[in-house]
């Protein structure tokens, strides 16, 4: 009998809560106790409705904000703040307007030390990747928005992460860019294997994509309602009878409809 | 035929010829007329006078003398005062404990006019040079800072979680984000600076100075010129624009990325 | 219950720090007099413009007029220069961004007096109007007109070009689209005129008054240079600025319950 050697815990959550103090002087209580694991490799996306605490989870993990009470640990260590380690891509692209795109995918390398020469190659090999040779000098305000988020994903794995951490990368593109960049993540995630944690709101995206979902409370503070393994082979196809049922199964559990 | 002159009354650039056409003719009307008095010169002899003036030497200086002089004064004055301000403005954006000791005293300068300064150079520096000087720092001092500091201020705070996720410290914030973001602010504060620079040069001129074209101005005025008062305007104009196309031009050279973004109704 | 109430405090050191701002400003600036560091015939100390101050309320010597009334002619003629750039400048600017014809006959002329700094057509307003109120009013009208225009024109270029193709497929006339679509999306830029052009027409009043006149706060400097007496040329400047700021206040407050409705 096959004995298969067991995954590595890649990013550990353990009773996670976050309360926020907002501006106008209110507690906003936004996570309560979620512990998650994530194993190497692996693609986990994290699924909610809007205000569901998804972002900042990811935002905790990704270091940029620390838990009210809680730990998160990358290959059993604690996360003490943000880093090379985790590369994140952001909803709205955050490119550097005032830098080309050979200048925004180096920035990571560069603030490493690494030579000029050195940068060049990593970069024209994560462009390649993301499909975006010969866009080197071009602004951003040049490209449109799929274009943008490639090279926001370029970015974050030029700096050679850990883990890829994405906040609802494609929320801000058209239902056909969105497709098209689901199909580009899997084709880069399959050449260039990380761990990645994905968080969305739309559950077509989480069935194409995740070796596992996880789905969130829809109200705060937020909770794990469910995790789901995803154990269909890919290229998923969206009108298949298996996503089909998934999808049917996760919706009437969430009673929401995402 | 109609159709013919009804099209052109619709477009907008010949339009614009014709309207200029008329001024022109309104105003030599109006000055050879005489309807406003003396005021005004008609606009060839306001040319001629002009053109006589490069050759022709006024209280020791040819025309170009006098424009050498004022944009002399505002460039010297524009040039401390941007290099004073933008720093500090910058600084006071990044560093709590600087804003809080600049800001309050900044406050209450503020709502002070730089001309209203005029007097007070006078006395303490008397008619030379400094005096001018003073003005035009004292009033590109505050659209410089404050455009510095705003353009700070304003920047979208993900961009430095971006820098932080790369990898960087503080000081990668400060170099990477918060200086190259400021820019387009600081340079439109430095159009709005070179403006009102121009407008204290012209008062310092025309209250107290010996050469310059707010001098041109005043002379005008006194000898009961009306083509030297024109003149001066319209040659203020000119170079005020002129300035105002260098630091156009800087600003394309430097933030080549703001081609992509319109402004104004231009 | 997810939210609770949470007071914030700024960090004390800061407002330490602001107050010793302050006060080391004007005790540096009282000291400096005092101490003869600065002769008292360039700086007067506070305490001397306090005192001034005081006088002026009550003594109309030895400029000719009390505190109170140069700054109430100070304050007349700028608002009437403010009010004549509102009300010929914006819809100048509204008519210009919607109209070819307007913008023909009006861009011209506008583009030849922009560059022009107000305070050159001042030789040209002495022998107009004398230096009387007018003249003044026109210096600041020159000065405060172009803001409005400009940002009326912008205000109207900027609406929803897609709101105006709905317009038109609804068989509207250029001018029903103008009154009921350009005006209204032109309103924030309007608005945020109104701040610019007052200070704008506050330092053109300033430098009007400053070289001819024979009242206002800006003729009480040029009386303060001329007497010598750097206590009323600051006087006349520290009310310059507050009332300017005053103002600006006012505006602002006045700026805020007008648009109270309308989304920005």
């Amino acid at each position: 009998m096959e004995i298969r050697p067991q995954p590595r815990v890649k990013i550990s959550c353990q009773h996670i809560s976050k309360i926020f103090i907002q501006k106008g002087k209110m507690k906003v209580h936004v996570l309560e106790d979620i512990s998650l694991e994530v194993y190497d490799n692996e693609f986990v996306v994290i699924l909610g409705p809007g205000q569901s605490g998804k972002t900042t989870l990811l935002r905790i993990i990704a270091g940029l904000e620390s838990p009210t009470s809680g730990r998160v640990f990358l290959n059993g260590e604690e996360v003490q703040g943000p880093g090379p380690d985790r590369g994140l891509v952001f909803q709205s692209y955050m490119l550097f307007p005032w830098r080309t795109v050979l200048g925004n995918v180096e920035m990571g390398p560069r603030l490493r030390g690494i030579s000029k020469e050195e940068r060049r190659k990593i970069v024209a090999h994560y462009l390649e990747l993301v499909g975006l040779t010969g866009y080197e000098k071009y602004y951003p305000h040049q490209l449109s928005g799929g274009m943008k988020q490639r090279v926001g994903i370029a970015r974050a794995y030029a700096n050679n992460p850990e883990v890829m951490l994405l906040d609802e990368p494609f929320g801000q593109l058209d239902a056909q860019t969105r497709y098209y960049m689901e199909k580009e993540t899997v084709r880069i995630w399959e050449q260039e294997k990380r761990t990645v944690i994905f968080v969305t709101n739309n559950i077509d995206e989480a069935i194409y994509l995740a070796d596992r979902i996880i789905t969130m409370e829809g109200k705060l503070p937020g909770r794990i309602k469910a995790v789901y393994p995803v154990n269909l082979p890919r290229p998923r196809e969206h009108t298949d009878i298996a996503f089909l049922k998934l999808r049917q199964e996760i919706i009437e559990a969430s009673k929401l409809l995402l | 035929m109609f159709k013919a002159f009804g099209k052109v009354l619709r477009n907008e650039f010949s339009l614009y010829v014709i309207s200029f056409f008329c001024f022109l003719l309104l105003w030599d009307w109006v000055a050879k007329e005489q309807i406003l008095g003396r005021s005004l010169a008609p606009p060839l002899d306001v040319l001629k006078e002009l053109h006589r003036l490069t050759t022709v030497k006024l209280a020791g200086k040819d025309l170009f003398g006098h424009i050498w002089d004022s944009t002399r004064r505002v460039f010297i004055g524009f040039a401390i005062a941007a290099v004073f301000a933008v720093p500090l403005g910058l600084l006071m954006a990044l560093n709590r404990y600087i804003n809080a000791l600049v800001k309050p005293v900044f406050d209450i300068f503020k709502p002070m006019p730089p001309i209203a300064w005029i007097s007070i150079a006078i006395l303490w520096f008397g008619i030379e040079e400094a005096s001018k000087i003073f003005i035009i720092v004292i009033g590109a001092f505050i659209p410089c800072l404050l455009n510095a500091y705003n353009g700070v201020r304003l920047i979208e705070p993900e961009l430095y979680d971006v820098i932080r996720m790369l990898g960087g410290t503080r000081r990668a914030e400060i170099f990477y984000v918060s200086f190259p973001a400021a820019f387009p602010a600081i340079f439109s504060g430095l159009q709005i600076s070179l403006s009102i620079a121009w407008t204290c040069v012209l008062a310092a001129e025309l209250v107290s100075s010996r050469s310059g074209l707010g001098w041109i101005i005043i002379q005008g005025m006194r000898l009961t010129r009306p083509d030297l008062v024109i003149g001066g305007m319209a040659i203020i104009a000119l170079v005020a624009w002129l300035t105002t196309l260098l630091i156009s031009g800087l600003e394309r050279l430097i933030c080549p990325w703001k081609r992509g973004i319109k402004e104004g109704y231009l | 219950m997810a939210y609770e109430e949470v007071k914030i405090k700024t960090p004390l050191v800061i407002k330490i720090l602001s107050a010793a701002s302050i006060v080391t400003f004007f005790g540096g600036w009282e000291l400096i007099v005092d101490l003869g560091i600065v002769p008292s015939t360039m700086l007067a100390a506070p305490s001397t413009v306090f005192k001034l101050f005081v006088v002026k309320l009550t003594d109309p010597n030895p400029d000719g007029a009390l505190l109170q009334t140069h700054a109430w002619i100070s304050i007349q003629e700028a608002g009437i220069g403010y009010l004549l750039s509102l009300l010929i400048g914006i819809p100048l600017g509204l008519f210009m961004g919607w109209f070819t014809v307007v913008r023909g006959i009006f861009r011209p002329l506008f583009e030849i007096i922009r560059p022009i700094p107000p305070i050159a057509w001042i030789p040209l307003c002495i022998f107009w109007f004398g230096i009387e109120l007018w003249g003044k009013v026109f210096i600041i009208w020159i000065g405060g007109v172009v803001p409005c225009v400009i940002n009326a024109w912008t205000g109207v270029n900027m609406t929803n070009p897609t709101l105006i193709q709905m317009a038109r497929t609804y068989g509207a006339s250029d001018w029903q689209i103008f009154r009921k679509l350009c005006i209204p999306s032109a309103l924030p830029m309007v608005f945020g005129a109104l701040q610019i052009t007052l200070a704008i027409c506050w330092t053109n009043l300033v430098a009007a008054e400053l070289l001819a006149a024979d009242s206002g706060l800006g003729f009480l400097i040029t009386m303060g240079r001329r007497l010598a007496l750097p206590e009323m040329v600051v006087l006349g400047m520290v009310t310059v600025g507050v009332a300017g700021a005053l103002i600006g206040v006012a505006i602002d407050a006045l700026e805020k319950r007008l648009l109270a409705g309308i989304r920005r």
